[in-house]
């Protein structure tokens, strides 16, 4: 069952079709722009990795300051270094796809902000987060202050059980109400 | 079966070591109940993530874990494959077992299983296509890319007015140029040719070849279909009440679905905050320079919220005397906004005045008079609000009500502006009538309407050449010039050109009567309009300073646009009512509704020649007598939607204090409600003793990698 990298089986496809959101000219394209991350000697072994340096040099993903995270949720290596193989690839396309559900697009942006891998967003999980948003230079950052001030409404508002974090079905049941959510959470190639 | 719970124990006690249930019998963990608590789910990610990682070291622990918890199992045989939310190996075994179930369930439920897959993929794929074939997608796609959702939000909305505008153009093709063709005209209509004294300036003003084409409601004399209750004029009349009716219908349906997006769920547990961190970033932005733009801009609209909230702190601690101040300094500012306006009425009235001489002059002056008004409404529109920005700084509001304010009062100004100018005109019109005895005065009033179309489009086209891309090409050239800093950056306001759409729509839509071939145009300037705003905000537009959210956006947008038809449909009543009354002095004698004819008349000779029975029906439906029983009826539906709005809103607040209890629901854990799921659980269990043990035996020959 493996994948030879360089093309990609007819029953591969049906089957990646039935496992992802993707359509048959995504998975094709998404193959094509995987491949080409890849060296010559790469591209005849089965399940290549690709390293998350060569991953994040996609535009796709290059401007975008989750992009690290994103690769650290969606790769399956046991190292944990965030780096892909095609498979992992697909999916993290399949989340990020126009037709990807919101439970799935919520539970993964949890996943992506969730900076501490513990399965809750905490105070400083939010502090990153909020950074993350407005830029990790001292001058763009917010002050002390006021990302106390903003840390504390975020709690305020969505804390429902006001343990202090957030945790995914609180975090669901935010993003359930906002419409912005689904076509923002989208990466397309 | 013994190793897998205590595998299942391992997982599970390491992701749950913050709750206090991991202490109990793991019995309790095998509940579909258990599973389906939002709590649990909520913990199901580390799990899944770590049942895909056992599984790509080799382990067998993935696989059994989701053996295991049956829950999901069952719930997700029914589920999609690409729903679960986990890596495409444990998806891979989801699937291989779920084959394994369909050898079991027989051929006939195999066979609709893959039936009902097959099904709902050929619909996804049906949809797809579908979607590709929208027109603009990829712009769109790249406008996103560049400005976020704001921008795209007014391509959309753009994109939703063409198609509207179609929709109209295939009715009046239908109801009025179809029949026309078809049957002809009157037989003393002379053909219609280009000369004599046309020129090409009729087609900027309207008037000569123009005038007795097709364009305009004149053209449309009473054919050869002449029977009682189908004929040209009838049909006419159901043409444009069509457009109108089924333009409330579509602009009502899209403003309550985005209403209901946005409001109907309530303020209690207000989210502002929380959407702008946890949706905040758009991760459909690709450019390097949109990232940077988008950082600030989030970072602009948090601090705008905290200064928004010290400031409601501060207003509050204001004292009697500043307050007392404050609102004496309102009142005057608000008084100078409404002098500004009645000037900028009387400025209209007078350009309406003088457009309408008719005097001889050199051309260039003729055509400047005949678009006088039209220059009017647009200079007044440009300036005014610019004003209006500047009072609004000083009278202390918040920011987000400034803008709001501004808003308004230029919505106000615009729709007002349109009205009054159509009052001015309907009311010189029949002066000028009344004096010298000319032709039709309904293709005066069209003519007026194409005029107004004709200038926006072209002011569109001059701001985009003449103003926006020569001020980007100094900015490029010469960046370090004094004008250049003058200018500086160009924003995109999505606003103010929103509020140019509803607008040039409004003014198809009071036209459409008087000139029936006002869609077309409407489409064709719509269409040119969209490639000019594209090529400005791709090539001269940096993105507008302040964050649009698309979808509260959208509702304002659609709700201008129905204040825009409420206020054509009005003009049009009125307008008919007005000729109506004064018919009987002074009788039109052109378009359909020639010798005798009128609106209101043609329905009624059509009643007329119906059979007894369904002519008094009718005649009942629209007396008194019957309107009493309706507006009775009305009332009591009304009532029942209202009563049931409040039932459901208190479901609503009632649901949302058990939401509390439920996320709460890890830490708060009592001794009863284990309980009752341990009730649950052995009740579940006599009844699922015997297929469990098959399901454990097919498990031994499921084959790990195939």
């Amino acid at each position: 069952m493996g994948t030879t990298a360089s093309q990609l089986g007819k029953d591969m496809l049906s089957e990646y079709q039935e496992l992802t959101f993707l359509t048959k000219q995504e998975i094709l394209l998404a193959h094509k722009r995987f491949t080409e991350l890849l060296t010559k000697d790469e591209k005849d072994l089965p399940n290549t990795r690709v390293s998350e340096e060569r991953i994040l040099t996609l535009p796709e993903l290059k401007s975008n300051p989750f992009r690290k995270r994103i690769c650290h949720v969606f790769s399956t290596s046991e190292y944990k270094d965030g780096s892909l193989t095609f498979e992992d690839f697909l999916d993290l396309l399949s989340a990020f796809s126009d037709s990807a559900t919101l439970e799935i697009k919520s539970h993964y942006a949890f996943r992506i902000f969730d900076f501490d891998d513990d399965g809750t967003l905490d105070c400083g999980d939010l502090e990153k987060l909020v950074n993350c948003l407005t830029g990790e230079t001292d001058d763009t950052r917010l002050t002390t202050e006021e990302m106390r001030q903003l840390i504390s409404n975020i709690l305020e508002e969505s804390d429902i059980d006001k343990d202090g974090t957030v945790n995914l079905s609180e975090f669901q049941h935010v993003i359930s109400r906002s419409p912005d959510f689904v076509s923002s959470f989208k990466i397309v190639l | 079966m013994a190793y897998n719970n205590v595998n299942f124990m391992r997982l599970l006690s390491e992701e749950s070591s913050h709750s206090t249930v991991s202490s109990d019998s793991c019995e309790y963990y095998q509940t579909e109940i258990f599973d389906q608590l939002p709590s649990i789910q909520a913990s199901r990610p580390e799990q899944s993530r770590q049942a895909c990682e056992d599984y790509q070291g080799g382990s067998e622990a993935g696989e059994e874990v989701s053996h295991d918890s049956r829950g999901p199992k069952v719930k997700a045989s029914t589920q999609p494959l690409r729903n679960l939310v986990m890596c495409i190996q444990g998806r891979r075994g989801v699937r291989d077992r779920r084959k394994m179930q369909i050898s079991n369930i027989g051929f006939w439920e195999s066979w609709r299983r893959s039936q009902s897959i097959n099904r709902k993929r050929v619909w996804a794929q049906m949809g797809g296509t579908l979607s590709g074939l929208l027109p603009w997608q990829h712009t769109l796609h790249a406008i996103e890319g560049r400005f976020g959702v704001g921008v795209k939000a007014y391509f959309v909305f753009l994109r939703y007015l063409v198609y509207l505008n179609l929709l109209h153009c295939a009715l009046i093709g239908g109801f009025v140029l179809g029949p026309t063709a078809f049957y002809g005209r009157g037989k003393n209509s002379e053909p219609l040719t280009f000369g004599g004294d046309d020129s090409v300036l009729d087609f900027f003003q309207g008037s000569g070849y123009l005038d007795r084409s097709p364009v305009f409601f004149g053209f449309y004399t009473p054919g050869s279909l002449n029977l009682q209750c189908l004929n040209t004029p009838l049909l006419y009349l159901t043409g444009i009440l069509t457009i109108l009716f089924l333009s409330l219908i579509l602009v009502v349906r899209r403003t309550t679905v985005g209403y209901k997006h946005t409001w109907m769920l309530g303020k209690r547990h207000s989210m502002n905050v929380s959407y702008k961190i946890f949706c905040g970033w758009d991760f459909t932005i690709q450019d390097p320079p949109a990232a940077a733009l988008k950082h600030s801009f989030i970072r602009n609209d948090l601090k705008l919220f905290l200064e928004e909230q010290s400031f409601s702190l501060r207003e509050a601690q204001r004292t009697l005397g500043q307050r007392v101040r404050l609102y004496l300094l309102r009142f005057v500012l608000n008084l100078l906004v409404l002098t500004l306006l009645g000037g900028a009425f009387s400025l209209i009235y007078f350009a309406t005045k003088t457009s309408q001489d008719e005097r001889d002059h050199y051309w260039l002056v003729r055509l400047v008079i005949h678009y006088l008004p039209p220059i009017t409404i647009s200079f007044v529109n440009l300036l005014l609000p610019h004003i209006f920005r500047k009072i609004s700084s000083f009278e202390d509001y918040s920011f987000t009500v400034q803008v709001n304010t501004l808003l308004v009062r230029s919505i106000f100004l615009k729709l007002a502006s349109l009205g009054i100018y159509l009052f001015f005109i309907f009311t010189t019109i029949e002066l000028n009538q009344q004096k010298n005895h000319f032709h039709c005065r309904e293709n005066l009033f069209g003519r007026e309407m194409y005029k107004l179309c004709i200038f926006n489009f072209l002011c569109t086209f001059c701001n985009a050449f003449l103003l926006n891309y020569p001020r980007k090409l100094l900015q490029e050239k010469y960046p370090s010039s004094l004008l250049a800093w003058l200018w500086r950056k160009q924003h995109f306001l999505i606003p103010f050109n929103v509020l140019d759409l509803v607008y040039s729509q409004t003014v198809c839509w009071v036209g459409v009567y008087y000139c029936p071939l006002l869609p077309l145009i409407g489409a064709v300037t719509l269409m040119a309009t969209f490639y000019i705003q594209k090529f400005t905000v791709l090539r001269c537009c940096v993105a507008e300073q302040r964050m649009f959210r698309g979808s509260s956006s959208s509702v304002l947008f659609h709700f201008m646009l129905m204040l825009g038809l409420l206020m054509a449909a009005a003009t049009l009543g009125f307008n008919l009512y007005e000729q109506e009354v004064t018919t009987g002095k002074n009788m039109s004698s052109c378009g359909p509704f020639g010798n005798g004819e009128s609106v209101f008349n043609v329905t009624g000779v059509c009643v007329d020649s119906l059979p007894s029975p369904a002519q008094s029906t009718l005649r009942y439906l629209a007396s008194a007598a019957f309107a009493l029983p309706l507006i009775l009826a009305e009332i009591i539906l009304l009532t029942s939607y209202v009563s049931r709005g409040r039932a459901n809103q208190k479901a609503i607040e009632r649901l949302k204090d058990m939401l509390v209890m439920i996320c709460a629901f890890p830490l708060q854990s009592s001794s009863d409600k284990r309980f009752l799921v341990k009730q649950h659980t052995t009740v579940l269990r006599r009844l699922r003793n015997p297929p469990r043990v098959r399901s454990a035996a097919i498990k031994e020959d499921v084959p790990l990698n195939h």
